[in-house]
């Protein structure tokens, strides 16, 4: 084992010199008992600077439509094309972000896909078309998705159901938009209420039981 | 109060293949709370036990031994999840891999979203390392793991060796094996001893200790500025670690000549150390350390969860006698002081009644975890080491036989030692952020001028002392 005279120790491993007061060392080396490891250096920070930038630049870039009043100027297919980018980078970037639980991700997208919808009909004018098809569209897609994803991924009962109850709720609002009568068509909101609703129901029937778990569990106080 | 896995089967018409499977889960315990809330990167919360052979590990047997100890440890099988108000531990049908130590010491195991067991067992040459996530388990609760593991390795290595007695537990009780049970089975994912002992009194229970008069805040109004230490941080974040081994007799000679227990008296050599190693005018003069008591010496428990409590001894330089022994016996004072069966039980209480005030349960997690990070940060500044003892270990045989020295390493956000003995050896492992070593030098060479016998053992931190390594280790 090697030694250092000023320390008055004995130091295990091949260390030229002492790695406490870096005087020199006498002796043979004797294998440490701790390995050397490379550095390391996670993208952790990298990855979360550039989230927080797109965050920003997209939240920057639905403000600035509101400044673009929809009187002003010719601003036509760019608004739609900007707006789309916008709406399909911040999709990417919750998909990636959720990619861990695929049911809270739906969730997410649900929300988000349906409020960009919502925006970008009032920007162009009201018509109308978010309320009428591309909510309702969204929300009946998603939940047959979830139904499909969860049974094909073999996700645990316990770790989508509240996930897939949230979707499934999101996807009772179209009937509301009916009883209101926002749409102009009512066709996809009674499609879309009547598969949220019949599945609301079987999911009662079937996993009344774990939904109570599963909430007694996240709730607890 | 709460179930075992249910397991149903696929019921007639189930929507979507839905497996309804009820999983078994329990909160955090009190302590455990803060570690999630106080967690970093340099500081992951994460500790490493590690015992050394008399051979080179075989990882096959040690991996058939891991099998074997994991089936009887409910809670080691426990995944971190995230509630609206609370996290909380639920069981998982993962199973653990031993892997070569292909990382630096403490790395992180808890990584949010994922769901990963919250343990890792790993072998390099003569070593068994297991390194433990603290919101699962404190250190005594991880050496019983340990203990385990090692006997059941041993048991497969030599098979020919008979156990002296019960395999896998040693009958006697030390101060390693806590006495009586808590509630529910040693090994299971319940027992919460803090929840036992000092939620609400039981018809039975023993009365509660009487509060001696006033509440133990002596420090809280009269608290001084404490010295912080200051450094570089290593470049990736990783502890700066030494481990210096020296035979344990020559070291209690030295803490008995000053009439002291060795936790205090290694906490006043490391206090004399800091201050020889940060020299510098305008500093404070008054150093605390934080000292880890392990509760089950006071409230008997065999819960393998975290039961313990963090005392504070400070000192302050120029106001008396200033020798290590005067420094020691005063720290030794103050520790007697707050180590009481009353004592502990007002500090735990209180902590109880803070985490069970209406208020604070009705706040969100994320929100709870910037209310306690404040408090940890705030309770911080107060501090400028911490000293963590697990005394000395016990192994059943034949495992003690085989094993020599041990290990006990904790991820530090302020310079640390881990103090644990076995075979007639001490280890003190000092962790720290910072690269400097100039506190582990003083501490060193204040033990060798006493004449004890110190082997030193460090981790490569700094570039430069990694890239010494590389024509060495192509020459062997």
């Amino acid at each position: 084992m090697r030694r250092c005279a000023g320390c008055a120790v004995d130091v295990e491993g091949t260390w030229s010199r002492c790695p406490l007061c870096s005087g020199p060392m006498t002796g043979e080396a004797v294998p440490s008992p701790l390995p050397s490891v490379p550095l390391t250096f996670s993208r952790r920070r990298v990855l979360r600077a550039l989230f927080l930038t797109s965050i920003a630049v997209i939240a920057a870039s639905f403000g600035a439509q509101l400044l673009l009043h929809r009187e002003v100027g010719d601003l036509g297919v760019a608004r739609s094309v900007w707006l789309g980018v916008s709406t399909m980078w911040l999709v990417v970037l919750m998909a990636v972000r959720k990619r861990r639980n695929v049911a809270k991700g739906t969730v997410y997208l649900v929300t988000l896909v349906g409020l960009a919808c919502v925006y970008w009909d009032y920007l162009t004018g009201w018509y109308g078309w978010s309320l009428t098809y591309a909510v309702p569209i969204v929300c009946a897609c998603s939940i047959v998705a979830l139904l499909i994803t969860v049974r094909v991924m073999r996700i645990e009962v316990g770790d989508h159901i509240l996930y897939s109850g949230l979707t499934v709720l999101l996807g009772l609002a179209p009937l509301g938009f009916l009883a209101f009568g926002w749409v102009t068509n009512p066709v996809p909101s009674a499609i879309c209420g009547s598969l949220s609703l019949v599945t609301l129901v079987a999911l009662q029937i079937v996993c009344g039981p774990e939904v109570r778990h599963e909430l007694v569990k996240r709730l607890h106080l | 109060m709460m179930g075992h896995v249910l397991s149903f089967g696929e019921g007639p018409g189930a929507a979507g293949g839905f497996v309804p499977r009820r999983r078994d889960w329990v909160r955090l315990d009190n302590a455990s709370n803060i570690f999630l809330a106080a967690r970093s990167h340099a500081d992951p919360k994460v500790f490493r036990i590690s015992a050394e052979l008399d051979h080179d590990v075989d990882p096959r047997l040690l991996q058939g031994a891991l099998d074997a100890t994991y089936d009887h440890y409910r809670l080691y099988h426990a995944v971190l999840r995230r509630g609206v108000f609370w996290y909380y531990l639920q069981d998982s049908d993962l199973r653990p891999t031993v892997t070569a130590d292909d990382q630096y010491t403490c790395a992180p195991i808890y990584r949010v979203d994922r769901r990963n067991l919250l343990f890792r067992v790993m072998h390099h040459d003569r070593r068994i390392i297991l390194e433990v996530f603290h919101a699962l388990s404190d250190g005594i609760g991880a050496l019983s793991f340990l203990s385990d593991l090692i006997t059941a390795y041993v048991r497969l290595r030599y098979p020919g060796e008979r156990p002296v007695e019960e395999p896998g537990r040693s009958g006697e009780p030390t101060e390693f094996s806590p006495v009586g049970a808590g509630a529910g089975g040693p090994r299971s994912l319940v027992p919460d001893s803090f929840s036992h002992y000092f939620r609400r009194r039981r018809p039975g229970d023993e009365p509660r200790p009487v509060a001696g008069g006033e509440p133990n805040r002596e420090n809280r109004l009269t608290r001084r500025r404490v010295h912080r230490v200051s450094g570089t941080r290593t470049p990736d974040g990783r502890p700066r670690l030494v481990e210096l081994t020296m035979p344990v007799r020559q070291v209690l000679d030295l803490a008995r000549a000053e009439g002291v227990s060795l936790t205090m008296y290694l906490t006043g050599l490391l206090f004399e150390s800091v201050r020889a190693s940060s020299a510098g005018s305008g500093r404070a003069r008054t150093l605390a350390a934080s000292v880890p008591v392990n509760l089950r010496q006071f409230f008997p428990s065999a819960s393998p969860r975290n039961f313990f409590a963090t005392v504070r001894v400070e000192h302050t330089y120029g106001e008396g006698a200033d020798d290590l022994g005067s420094v020691c016996r005063q720290l030794d004072r103050q520790f007697r002081r707050k180590v009481t069966v009353e004592s502990l039980d007002r500090k735990v209480r209180r902590f109880i009644r803070f985490e069970r005030m209406p208020a604070l349960r009705v706040v969100p997690r994320p929100l709870k975890d910037v209310i306690l990070g404040m408090i940890n940060r705030g309770s911080n500044r107060g501090l400028t080491v911490a000293v963590s003892n697990l005394g000395r270990v016990s192994l059943p045989e034949p495992a003690a036989t085989h094993v020599g020295r041990m290990a006990f390493h904790v991820s530090a956000v302020r310079p640390q030692i881990s103090v644990v003995s076995h075979a007639g050896l001490l280890t003190v492992s000092f962790t720290s952020p910072f690269v400097e070593t100039g506190h582990v030098r003083a501490f060193a060479r204040r033990l060798t001028a006493h004449a004890v016998d110190v082997t030193v053992a460090a981790a490569r931190v700094t570039e430069a002392e990694l890239a010494e390594v590389e024509p060495a280790e192509a020459q062997r």
